[in-house]
């Protein structure tokens, strides 16, 4: 076994959370800036303490509330910095101004939400009612956001790293959409291999746009999400939103379980996948040919997917730790062709594989 | 007598005055008699006579200073209202060896971005914070500031600024100046030759100290806002005299 190999291959055992925080030096971020809220503060507290300035000279601060950070984001990722910030939901929408701003001036970055319940001040039991804010753009105006929703410590790690590279590639901000429970429970994880910071040199080269100070040899550059005129405004309206059809064509992931031969299917995303993983081997124990489908991207959202699957199965049931948000898409998707049930528990409870199956059968096999 | 042709005049060995090479040729959509056309006159010449064009990172402020980066010819990041130090800070911290610097109101620095301002003081930024004072919102049409002064009439206080209402004017840089993280607090004006050269020094300084890293660096210039006062220019810098000058008092507060 090559020493490369090794390494890359270490299990650890350590919280959602760690595990952001972790990726995220490993994968050469530049900057992290956030503020302490539950259930995610184990991620500034883990940078803290690996104190990564000593090592690849990563920038960690503590700000004074969530809409600096959203800001300092936008300061270093106006400078082709690697730069995240992570927050849980009242957080996340304090930080809806800066997103926009994000999103109108293309810059990248990667904001992490480890959602708790709402409304309001809520309570920080997990919850998966950010759904509509992140992926129909909780800021104002057009926008939208690449949207990760890991549903274990492993993919917390993986979806940081694979965050960065899509807002690169696409000069968005991206979010990766956890909730209370990935973020708290501990796991075993490989964690991804380093890559070193970008070298300004590399920065200039992959972001021509970046502001690193006027050589003589271009124009200035000038990061703003503004444009008076409206003609020029609708230019730039039209820009994302080209951008946003390359992302839905080139970007959508997902999961499935058991799907091959399933006469229906469940769709649920992040712990509630993991909670229907289990009521779908309930539902076979009985004979009731069930799959899950779980999306890993929620913007861009398998629409296609699930429009086929609209030709095959009966009936679909959708989970989440909400009032039922991501049905909407769900049945946009299907388009009436099938039933689309829902079954929901609000106010950080995380409904049981039993409650789930019971669900099921009562909305989706009763006849 | 020697009388100069119109020739002579433009020749370039005759020039003994010349738009600073960074100031661009863009037309400032500034309100004549403004003190931010000076004010950028002013930041354009320093950065070219430091040599450091090519280091300088300007952060703009939303406000009637939202189009700056039109017309100073450096690297610059224009940011949501009152985030400016929020972005300044992470620029610095990321790019320790630039000179950044933000361009705020009073509005934008002393309203709705104060905490962004107290807190980047406090940590002690390496940035300059060019603040601009004019006691009212100048690009919304003339609101009353944080700054505007009591009995002074705004579009939001039209009959004076009562006390009762709306509090006291604040004086955030006095407040800011007793921040360990500040290095050096000054108050200037731009309204004749002389205050002229003396806010150019104060922005020098502010300047150096960003590149030295020697912490956070105020300089307030009290400035006119004729068009919002409704006054002629000359009335303007007379009433800034008479009015302004009591409640913020010219000079250094600080300085280490």
């Amino acid at each position: 076994m090559s020493h490369t190999k090794k390494h890359t291959e270490e299990v650890r055992l350590m919280k959602g959370n760690e595990a952001v925080a972790h990726a995220a030096i490993r994968c050469g971020c530049d900057g992290y800036f956030g503020y302490p809220i539950t259930p995610q503060s184990e991620i500034m507290e883990t940078l803290m303490e690996l104190e990564p300035w000593n090592t690849t000279g990563m920038v960690v601060l503590q700000a004074e509330s969530e809409v600096a950070s959203i800001n300092m984001v936008y300061g270093a990722a106006g400078c082709g910095k690697k730069s995240m910030t992570s927050s849980s939901s009242p957080g996340v929408s304090l930080m809806q101004e800066g997103i926009s701003y994000l999103a109108g001036a293309e810059l990248p970055c990667v904001i992490v939400n480890v959602m708790r319940g709402g409304p309001g001040l809520g309570t920080i039991q997990p919850s998966q009612a950010d759904y509509y804010q992140t992926v129909k753009g909780g800021g104002h105006g057009d926008y939208k956001m690449i949207t990760l929703a890991p549903a274990s410590v492993q993919e917390m790690a993986d979806h940081t790293v694979m965050a960065f590279d899509l807002a690169f590639k696409y000069r968005t901000p991206t979010m990766v959409l956890a909730d209370g429970v990935i973020g708290q429970m501990m796991e075993k994880v490989i964690l991804p291999p380093y890559q070193p910071r970008m070298t300004e040199e590399e920065i200039i080269e992959r972001c021509p746009w970046a502001t690193l100070g006027k050589t003589s040899d271009r124009k200035p550059n000038v990061i703003t999400s503004l444009a008076l005129l409206a003609e020029e405004m609708e230019e730039i309206n039209l820009r994302l939103q080209g951008r946003y059809r390359e992302i839905e064509k080139n970007e959508v992931l997902f999961e499935e379980f058991s799907c091959n031969d399933a006469e229906y299917l469940i769709v649920a995303f992040g712990t509630c996948a993991r909670v229907c993983q289990k009521t779908v081997e309930l539902a076979r124990n009985q004979g009731i040919k069930a799959g899950l489908l779980r999306p890993i991207t929620l913007f861009p959202f398998p629409t296609v997917a699930l429009k086929n699957y609209a030709e095959k199965v009966k009936g679909m049931l959708t989970v989440e730790m909400s009032a039922g948000q991501m049905v909407d898409d769900v049945r946009l998707a299907v388009n009436g062709k099938v039933p689309v049930e829902f079954y929901g528990r609000m106010g950080g409870i995380v409904p049981s594989p039993d409650e789930v199956f019971e669900a099921f059968k009562n909305k989706l096999v009763k006849n | 007598m020697n009388i100069m042709t119109t020739n002579d005049i433009i020749n370039p060995n005759n020039l003994v005055y010349a738009k600073p090479k960074v100031l661009n040729d863009t037309p400032m959509h500034y309100c004549p008699g403004c003190s931010h056309g000076v004010v950028h006159k002013l930041i354009a010449e320093i950065i070219g006579e430091m040599g450091i064009q090519n280091k300088a990172i300007g952060i703009a402020p939303v406000g009637c200073a939202v189009f700056m980066y039109k017309y100073i010819d450096i690297d610059w990041q224009q940011a949501a209202h009152g985030r400016a130090p929020a972005l300044a800070t992470a620029v610095k911290r990321l790019l320790p060896d630039r000179m950044v610097f933000t361009y705020q109101g009073d509005g934008d620095l002393a309203a709705i971005g104060t905490a962004e301002t107290i807190h980047a003081c406090n940590r002690g930024e390496d940035i300059a914070i060019i603040f601009i004072n004019n006691g009212i919102y100048g690009m919304t049409g003339g609101q009353m500031a944080p700054t505007t002064l009591n009995g002074m009439k705004s579009s939001t206080s039209p009959n004076g600024r009562t006390v009762t209402l709306n509090g006291n004017p604040l004086d955030i840089t006095k407040l800011l100046a007793q921040l360990d993280g500040t290095c050096y607090v000054t108050r200037q004006s731009v309204h004749t030759v002389a205050t002229v050269r003396r806010a150019k020094k104060a922005i020098q300084k502010a300047f150096e100290n960003s590149m030295m890293g020697k912490g956070t660096s105020i300089v307030e210039i009290v400035s006119t806002c004729n068009s919002g006062w409704k006054l002629s220019p000359a009335d303007s810098n007379d009433w800034m005299v008479e009015n302004m000058f009591p409640a913020y008092p010219m000079g250094d507060l600080k300085d280490i």
